[in-house]
């Protein structure tokens, strides 16, 4: 599942799907670490991953432009 | 680089796979010894039950000190870059529909802008806010601590940011608000780290009786710390105008 | 085993985007995607070693591996810095020279002289 996420993201020329996959890749990252007994980590991962990085990424988009060329 | 044909790319990846197996494969176990002591020194030692803040807050507290040192510069360097495009752009090509709030009289005529933003984020900013606090201050009982906490600050700061309708004209006081807490909150961090040397000789011990007390406030100010800093640095990507 | 396994592909994948992928914006999906990566590797290798998160209250026999997790914390937090900061740098480059593209930004870089 994870490596389907991020080839997609990796690959999609749309940079917006390729921010939504990233966000969904951290959150499958976060529910892993919680199935592996590590809740700090979860917590950190969810709040910053699918949070600040989502917010950082989508500014860089709104200046630059969605496309990828 | 030239540009490699596609078979090369995976040939070449396959190469570097192959050198690295080894190290994903070692059948080795994984070592037990820190575990077990851990497991019975760490309550009495720091006053901390949770073992991962017992880590980070009491045995290994320089790594926290540098990580948060790493933290402000990569802050302080990313908004000097950002205000430095800002500068460069000040004709405003963005178009107005990319603008998160409108002003009052556009609001009305323009068809597709609703409430929506405003109001979902003011009302759940606090609630969020308050989430924050709680991780924070219970980081040595329950999961949490200072970093957990600072970004779940950030992110409530910035749904504040974001929900209130009169956000041009209380911008400036916002970030000076923001700054003076950050820049408090971390001169607090290094004094707490270098008061210790001179009750009992070492750096970041903790010198009191209940040791609770210590680990407690290390955590508030670092969760301060990044808080601030952290939604600092989104609001300065966010305005439109200069710094 | 499986799991590192396909971690293992997951790191390559990222690695060979990193190297090969001619767009700025992809090398840093592929920095952030390697980040976490490592960081999963770690926490799912300190797991084995027991069933139970890792509090005071429990019993030792049981607990997962404390050591790797306060560290992971620390690898996270690295992360999201080192993304924000490389990402203000890409965006003032776009808007320099219009592109994402490293080759088209080198040409340019060696027409200004």
């Amino acid at each position: 599942m994870l490596i389907a996420l991020a080839s997609f993201a990796l690959l999609s020329r749309d940079l917006l799907s390729g921010i939504i996959a990233l966000g969904a890749f951290s959150l499958f990252s976060a529910v892993i670490f919680l199935l592996s007994h590590a809740p700090d980590v979860a917590i950190t991962e969810a709040a910053v991953g699918a949070g600040l990085t989502t917010i950082i990424f989508v500014w860089a988009i709104r200046h630059t432009g969605r496309d990828d060329r | 680089m030239r540009k490699w044909s596609v078979p090369a790319q995976i040939a070449i990846s396959f190469v570097l796979l192959l050198l690295f197996l080894p190290l994903f494969l070692s059948q080795e176990s994984w070592p037990t010894t820190a575990r077990d002591i851990l497991a019975e020194d760490a309550g009495t030692q720091t006053g901390a039950e949770n073992i991962v803040s017992a880590i980070y807050l009491g045995y290994r507290a320089f790594d926290t000190l540098g990580e948060t040192i790493v933290l402000l510069i990569a802050l302080s360097g990313t908004m000097s870059v950002v205000s430095l495009l800002k500068r460069n752009s000040e004709d405003e090509r963005t178009p107005v529909s990319l603008d998160f709030s409108l002003e009052e009289e556009k609001r009305a005529h323009h068809r597709l802008r609703t409430h929506l933003l405003e109001v979902v984020t003011g009302k759940i900013g606090p609630i969020i806010l308050l989430f924050g606090f709680y991780v924070v201050m219970n980081g040595h009982l329950s999961p949490g601590g200072g970093f957990q906490g600072g970004a779940i600050i950030a992110s409530g700061i910035i749904f504040f940011v974001l929900g209130n309708p009169h956000r041009r004209e209380e911008s400036e006081i916002q970030r000076t608000t923001l700054h003076l807490i950050e820049s408090s909150a971390f001169l607090l961090f290094l004094l707490a780290a270098l008061v210790p040397l001179f009750i009992t000789g070492e750096v970041l011990a903790n010198p009191f009786e209940s040791k609770e007390v210590y680990i407690i406030a290390l955590n508030t100010f670092i969760g301060l710390k990044v808080g601030a800093g952290i939604s600092l640095m989104c609001i300065s990507m966010i305005e439109r105008r200069n710094v | 085993m499986t799991s590192r396994l396909l971690l293992l592909i997951l790191f390559f994948i990222s690695l060979h985007a990193l190297i090969f992928n001619p767009s700025l914006m992809k090398k840093i999906f592929a920095l952030n995607i390697l980040n976490s990566a490592i960081v999963l590797l770690f926490i799912t290798q300190g797991a084995s070693l027991g069933s139970r998160a890792p509090f005071t209250t429990e019993s030792p026999d049981q607990m997962v591996d404390p050591v790797v997790q306060a560290l992971m914390l620390t690898a996270i937090v690295i992360g999201v810095c080192v993304t924000s900061f490389s990402l203000a740098l890409v965006v003032h480059l776009h808007s320099r020279y219009g592109s994402f593209d490293y080759r088209h930004i080198r040409k340019e870089l060696a027409n200004d002289g």
